[in-house]
């Protein structure tokens, strides 16, 4: 239980599940940090001559609609992709959780109040909210990672608030009172670092959320405009000629969300099991 | 198999886990109509032992020597079918927390029909209606419609006999008892106990209690098996050990278990004209429930508790005790009367203008493990109340205070970057008292400090709390159902029931001659090793 952050690298080495959602992270990390230099192509850059190609010593991926080089975007497309979706989970994270604290910890009319309006956003469908509000405020990637912070921080807000609403009858809570502690004090010393778990798993399971989401949201349309690289918005435009028998224009673009999903979900059941004090021995 | 045939016999059995041997080489025998008790404290192995004698080893022990006989036959060299039809058909487990051990979802009667319908064969009919005769011969008062009753229905003395009758009906020849009054009322605890002793006797059963509590050995068992560490170290018929304990270790429990002789003397000379520290006047407070009933949880309760002095608040679980601490602590908003600190009343304070008060007083809680933040360190724990003392500003001023707070409770210095799942229950216990004194209060508030707590633990805290009385000139409340502790620790006493205080007075004359009824059934039901040791 009362593991620190230090101890968690050893943690995934010894997993193979783990050590794979690592190996993926890295992966991405890598075309992030190096996206110039693993790419072969612009990523932006038309060329008519060169459309709808197959795989090649030349592009090694094929090339899309307009010939842009798909092996290229794909890397380019990692920054964006997960761009969007850390800010829009750190974003989501630093609202949801604080709320979550007082809103489970003081119970009243506003605690109320604040819930219902968490009902109402989770109540709509995501996609059509996403579309909602970015036809209001215009396809910016910015306004794309609103848009999932806006979704995302219920989820945070009412994860932390469940915690809260246990944990502030626990005797502990009351010894901490009678030792003088204010409601702040209760609230931040006391209930957070108690109440997070489940939270820092979210995280994982949500960056996967913000890339399908991301993904989804261009695909229907709604989400960034072309010629940005982005993930879903390749599947979109490549699924056209799915039927045609031009298949890597979207598969490939594809299997990177399938990846990427699929990393962060590793890392997030790592997580689950790291903080679960009886994780280790119910394996 | 002849009357003299032992009905249980252990012969040098030895257990392990993985490579840990926790049972060495323990060699005993039940004879019929015959109380056995078990004695040892946490980690003694009675409850492994207990199961090992059902053949149920949880969690991968295994039997690494010896052998167990029951009705004189091998248990290793029985095949499974047999083995099956002998847990709960000849030898049956009474074990702790009997609501836990009934399934939630079904009624008790059916529960207990089961188990009968397990062993023999039986119609469902008739099973429930052999389940319903034997609710009433354990005391179950209108058996048909508690029969009925879902586990949750019932409360902790009734699930306890629920599950004693189901353990009986099968009509096993031995019966094992493993805690199996823990956590209940003194004057339940008794009652099922009695129930239990004379339906073995008349049936002619053997019985094994497995208990820490040497009061419960002392009335009911014919022999006692002291364990510890995994061995047997002392076998004698129980009159022979209380009055003379053979090994050290006999003796250092039985001290223990002995009340504290005589409470302190009277912190101060009574000055006629000296006000109380606290004084409680009228004190109530109600809970609704959830259907909108009003629950008088504290009923119109008046006290006093001058400098120095302890008053014990004793009653039954219900009665209203730890509300009456939890509004002093001004943990509960009161509903109506005043609390007296130094003559000034502060159940009208706002929280803003108490919050200074909480220097002087403050408060044990009962559960040690819950009470304290499990993400903290022991230093940080004991740190936290110095917030409220403005001398205590400077980070070095506040380590040499919780350094010296370790020391007053007795703590390790190196304890003090532990966290409170490394710690031990009397530890964890400590550190609790160490907060509440860190601040040098006048008044705390002492909820059961002595609950669950092995023998030997509780009396070094009874040991430390009359120290720390008399070093510190402590005024306390002091919370419990213990009796033996009330003895050793109290100036006063006040009998709790249903929210009432039924009757308060000095502790020597209470013990001596109580005057209320309830009074007096409460102190029917302790259980004072005193009663039966040579003086």
């Amino acid at each position: 239980m009362m593991k620190t952050l230090a101890d968690f690298p050893a943690f995934v080495l010894r997993r193979p599940a783990a050590l794979l959602g690592l190996a993926l992270l890295l992966v991405q990390a890598a075309a992030i940090l190096f996206a110039p230099l693993l790419a072969t192509h612009s990523p932006i850059e038309a060329n008519p001559l060169a459309s709808l190609q197959p795989p090649s010593a030349e592009h090694w991926l094929g090339t899309d609609v307009s010939g842009m080089d798909i092996y290229s975007r794909i890397i380019f497309a990692t920054r964006i992709n997960l761009l969007i979706s850390v800010i829009a989970v750190a974003v989501a994270f630093v609202i949801g959780v604080p709320v979550g604290l007082v809103v489970g910890y003081r119970r009243g009319w506003a605690s109320t109040l604040v819930m219902r309006i968490f009902d109402f956003i989770q109540s709509f469908p995501v996609f059509v909210l996403g579309m909602a509000l970015v036809s209001v405020m215009g396809q910016e990637i910015w306004n794309v990672a609103i848009v999932l912070a806006i979704l995302f921080t219920p989820i945070f807000a009412r994860l932390v608030r469940a915690e809260a609403l246990s944990l502030r009858d626990r005797p502990f809570i009351a010894a901490a009172r009678c030792s003088g502690a204010t409601d702040a004090a209760i609230m931040f010393r006391h209930i957070l670092p108690n109440a997070l778990g489940s939270s820092i798993v979210q995280v994982s399971i949500s960056i996967g959320m913000a890339i399908l989401l991301t993904a989804g949201l261009s695909f229907i349309g709604a989400g960034v405009r072309m010629p940005i690289p982005e993930w879903g918005l390749m599947v979109s435009t490549g699924s056209q000629q799915m039927i045609l028998g031009i298949w890597w224009v979207a598969l490939f673009p594809g299997l990177a969300i399938v990846f990427s999903v699929l990393s962060f979900a590793l890392m997030a059941d790592a997580a689950r099991d790291y903080l679960d004090p009886r994780g280790e021995r119910s394996r | 198999m002849t009357a003299d045939t032992p009905l249980l016999e252990v012969e040098n059995l030895s257990v392990a886990y993985g490579d840990r041997t926790v049972l060495h080489d323990i060699t005993l025998s039940l004879r019929p109509d015959e109380v056995l008790g078990i004695v040892g404290e946490t980690g003694a192995g009675k409850s492994v032992l207990a199961r090992a004698m059902l053949d149920l080893l949880p969690g991968g022990g295994r039997v690494t020597g010896g052998r167990i006989r029951v009705g004189g036959r091998d248990l290793a060299t029985l095949p499974e079918p047999e083995r099956r039809a002998l847990r709960g058909g000849t030898v049956a487990l009474i074990g702790t927390d009997a609501k836990s051990l009934l399934d939630p979802v079904r009624t008790v009667g059916a529960q207990v029909a089961d188990v009968l319908r397990a062993h023999r064969r039986l119609g469902a009919a008739e099973a429930k209606a052999q389940a319903i005769e034997l609710f009433a011969k354990v005391g179950i008062v209108d058996p048909e419609k508690r029969a009925e009753a879902s586990p949750h229905q019932l409360s902790g003395g009734m699930a306890q006999r629920v599950v004693i009758a189901m353990a009986l009906i099968a009509e096993p020849s031995v019966i094992l008892a493993d805690d199996a009054t823990l956590g209940l009322d003194a004057t339940i605890q008794v009652q099922v106990l009695d129930l239990l002793v004379a339906r073995c006797r008349e049936l002619g059963m053997g019985a094994v209690i497995i208990t820490h509590d040497l009061g419960i050995v002392a009335r009911y068992c014919d022999r006692v098996e002291i364990m510890r560490d995994g061995r047997i170290v002392e076998e004698a018929p129980t009159a022979r050990f209380l009055s003379a304990p053979a090994t050290p270790y006999g003796a250092e429990l039985l001290g223990a278990a002995r009340a504290r002789p005589a409470p302190m003397a009277r912190a101060a000379a009574k000055g006629a004209t000296e006000r109380p520290l606290v004084e409680v006047v009228n004190l109530v407070k109600h809970f609704t429930t959830g259907s909108g009933h009003v629950v008088r949880a504290v009923d119109d309760v008046s006290f006093a508790i001058p400098a120095g002095e302890t008053l014990a608040l004793v009653g039954e679980s219900g009665s209203g005790k730890t509300t009456v601490g939890q509004c002093l602590a001004r943990l509960l908003d009161s509903d109506g009367g005043a609390v007296l600190f130094r003559d000034r009343d502060m159940l009208g304070l706002p929280e803003k203008a108490f919050r200074p008060l909480r220097r002087d007083i403050q408060m044990v809680f009962q559960e040690p493990y819950v009470a304290l933040n499990p993400r903290w360190t022991v230093e940080r724990l004991v740190g936290e109340p110095l917030g409220l003392d403005p001398e205590m500003a400077g980070a070095e001023a506040r380590r040499a205070r919780v350094r010296e707070m370790l020391e007053l409770t007795r703590l390790p210095a190196r304890l003090a970057e532990a966290y409170p799942h490394e710690l031990t229950a009397g530890e964890q216990k400590r550190v609790g008292m160490a907060r509440a004194l860190a601040t040098r209060p006048a008044f705390v508030v002492f909820d059961e400090p002595t609950t669950a707590l092995d023998i030997r633990v509780r009396a070094q805290i009874i040991d430390l709390v009359r120290e720390l009385q008399r070093e510190m000139r402590l005024s306390t409340l002091f919370i419990t159902h213990d009796l033996n502790s009330v003895r050793s620790l109290a100036h006063s006493v006040a009998v709790m029931r249903h929210g009432r205080i039924v009757e308060m007075g000095e502790t020597e004359r209470i013990f001596a001659a109580p005057s209320h009824d309830y009074t007096r059934m409460l102190l029917g039901a302790e259980l004072p090793i005193e009663r039966y040791t040579a003086a």
